[in-house]
């Protein structure tokens, strides 16, 4: 495996961007839409034109074609080449090297069994399912041990299961075999479980870089940008339920959170998309409720930010625009909330 | 679906019926299979196959490559000469046929080709250069549409592999093209074999040398040989009719699903 190295990076949508990729380090940039990220990634693969310098592994790669650049490149939508099987799919990914016909056998049938996929062999993409394509798109990306691999939102449209489980599959393959990543993401929670560390990218610049606790848990550099508005919620541990559930207090009272790890925390992290508010009681258990008062309502980019005073605490919600206009929210109302338990992390 | 729409529905299906009966019943079968056996209808078939088979075949040589770059480059100029090829569709096969007879007569292309003993006007080789020109654009537009379908993400993930662009170009993009490419071949070849206008311009009409199955219809209806040319028409309709059903079969075929949805 090797370091990449990016030094005053630039087009159109990137706006010099320079940084270091270590050499087995998973490093994933977090950021929104339009923030530059998938550009970026295209631009390190050499499918789109920049100015600046890109080197792997201490070799300038500026110039070279991307059949040339020794990336991996795993894209959002896959790009399974739908006229071929599974096996012959993962078999372009050896292209680049030079191989006997029974050591590519061998190279396929152990990627295949590494990714689970030996019982598909035969089938076309299109008679896979969303986890299945996913697996397959890795074994194909990784089977020529790229010096490093790219990864465009690599989880991002799969449900909460296949997802949380392809994300820990990937992370224990990447270890094992110090593998060097980029993923971008727009999905915080992806980031925190994939990462070794975390950039932030907003409109074409990377904003910070750090450890994951840096830019995740500790909550400082929160400053400006895509993670201004994510929740970091001061709290006391109470009890361990005994059923993956912890109780903690808060600010708004009680908080069921899942127990990740068994350690004590003192704050919880929710994405403030996961935060359900409404004027109305809403029905059902009375379960990580909250009242509070709309202190302030943003409008950016087909999305409303609404920003809820729950005691002493803020609380960030987000929803699109027609759910804020149909619920009628306004300055100073009083509105009651939910905190989705499953996208409660304790830190 | 209100039952009025059925009216020109049957206007259409009896106006066809129509005109082939007329063509059907003009003779008595045993005639008409008598003529389907005569010596010129099966030059005149032979030449139109071997004519519209290779003229075909370089329209796809031409065409595809053409269609491919059309679909994925930008350039200066692309609008203009987009619409430039354009024309040999727009434009009636006569004055097409007139513009071939121009550049391949004395004074142009006629002479130099002439000194290497190539001799283009009133031989085959007319009749398969004004079929190139009119079945070209239409392979070629065929498959710009089928390349720009299929978008270039696909040719992306191979570079990503290490797949060198000619290799990208005939592993992934022609195969994933395949279906409107093919679509096109026989659009092209059916035109390709029914030309006539330009045919009879460049080649001529000579029995048994350029005799193609529309002109020796056009030579027999002339001459009152009713029976030859109706039995070369049939032939035509026949072929023409088979490679439409193709075409539409092909249409119909499932295709793997280029975007799916994760």
């Amino acid at each position: 495996m090797a370091d990449i190295i990016l030094q005053d990076v630039r087009n159109r949508i990137i706006k010099g961007i320079s940084m270091e990729i270590r050499d087995g380090e998973l490093l994933v940039l977090v950021g929104p839409s339009g923030a530059g990220k998938t550009t970026l990634l295209n631009v390190i693969a050499g499918l789109f034109p920049y100015e600046g310098r890109i080197a792997v592994d201490g070799q300038c790669v500026n110039g070279y074609p991307p059949c040339n650049r020794p990336i991996g490149y795993l894209f959002q939508d896959l790009l399974l080449f739908p006229h071929m099987s599974v096996a012959k799919n993962i078999h372009t990914g050896l292209e680049r090297l030079v191989l006997k016909k029974h050591e590519r056998d061998e190279r396929i049938d152990q990627m295949m069994a590494l990714f689970h996929l030996t019982s598909l062999a035969d089938r076309l993409p299109d008679q896979l399912s969303g986890g299945e394509k996913q697996r397959v798109a890795l074994a194909r990306a990784l089977i020529a041990f790229p010096k490093i691999l790219l990864l465009d939102e690599p989880f991002s449209s799969l449900d909460f299961r296949t997802s949380r489980y392809l994300r820990l599959q990937l992370k224990r393959i990447q270890s094992q075999l110090r593998l060097t990543m980029l993923a971008v993401t727009h999905n915080l929670e992806e980031a925190r479980d994939l990462g070794d560390r975390i950039g932030v990218l907003t409109e074409g610049r990377l904003e910070q870089i750090g450890s994951v606790r840096e830019i995740i848990l500790e909550g400082g550099p929160f400053e400006g940008g895509f993670l201004e508005k994510a929740n970091m919620i001061p709290c006391t541990w109470k009890e361990s339920l005994g059923n993956g559930l912890v109780r903690v207090q808060w600010a708004g009272g009680h908080l069921f959170v899942p127990e990740d790890g068994g350690e004590a925390f003192e704050r919880v992290a929710i994405h403030p998309r996961h935060v359900y508010i409404s004027p109305y009681s809403p029905p059902g258990p009375r379960v990580n409720r909250f009242q509070g008062r709309i202190t302030e309502i943003r409008h950016v980019g087909g999305m409303a930010c609404v920003d809820v005073e729950v005691g002493d605490q803020e609380i960030y919600a987000q929803m699109t625009t027609e759910q804020a206009e149909a619920l009628s929210l306004s300055f100073g109302d009083p509105v009651y909330g939910i905190l989705k338990l499953r996208e409660l992390h304790g830190c | 679906m209100n039952r009025l729409f059925w009216f020109p529905v049957i206007v259409l299906f009896f106006f066809t019926a129509g005109v082939l009966a007329a063509l059907f019943f003009r003779l008595s079968p045993a005639e008409i299979i008598a003529a389907l056996g005569s010596e010129e209808t099966l030059f005149a078939l032979r030449l139109s196959l071997i004519t519209s088979v290779v003229s075909t075949l370089l329209s796809l040589i031409l065409g595809v490559p053409t269609g491919y770059m059309l679909a994925r480059t930008q350039f200066p100029g692309k609008t203009i000469l987009d619409t430039f090829l354009d024309i040999p569709l727009v434009i009636t096969p006569l004055i097409a046929g007139v513009g071939l007879l121009f550049l391949f007569g004395q004074g142009m292309l006629g002479e130099p080709l002439g000194q290497w003993g190539i001799h283009i006007l009133f031989t085959p080789w007319g009749a398969f250069l004004a079929q190139t020109f009119v079945a070209c654009p239409i392979v070629m537009r065929s498959s710009q549409a089928a390349f720009e379908r299929t978008g270039p993400r696909y040719e992306w993930a191979a570079a990503t592999l290490g797949f060198r662009p000619w290799k990208v170009f005939f592993r992934i993009s022609l195969p994933l093209a395949r279906q409107g490419i093919l679509a096109g071949t026989i659009l092209g070849w059916t035109r390709a074999m029914g030309e006539f206008g330009a045919t009879l311009m460049v080649a001529g009409a000579i029995r048994f040398k350029t005799e193609t199955l529309p002109t020796a219809i056009y030579l027999n209806i002339s001459s009152g040989e009713l029976g030859t040319a109706l039995s070369c028409a049939w032939v035509l309709m026949a072929t023409g009719f088979f490679l439409l059903l193709s075409l539409r079969l092909i249409r119909q075929a499932p295709r793997p699903e280029m975007f799916p949805s994760r």
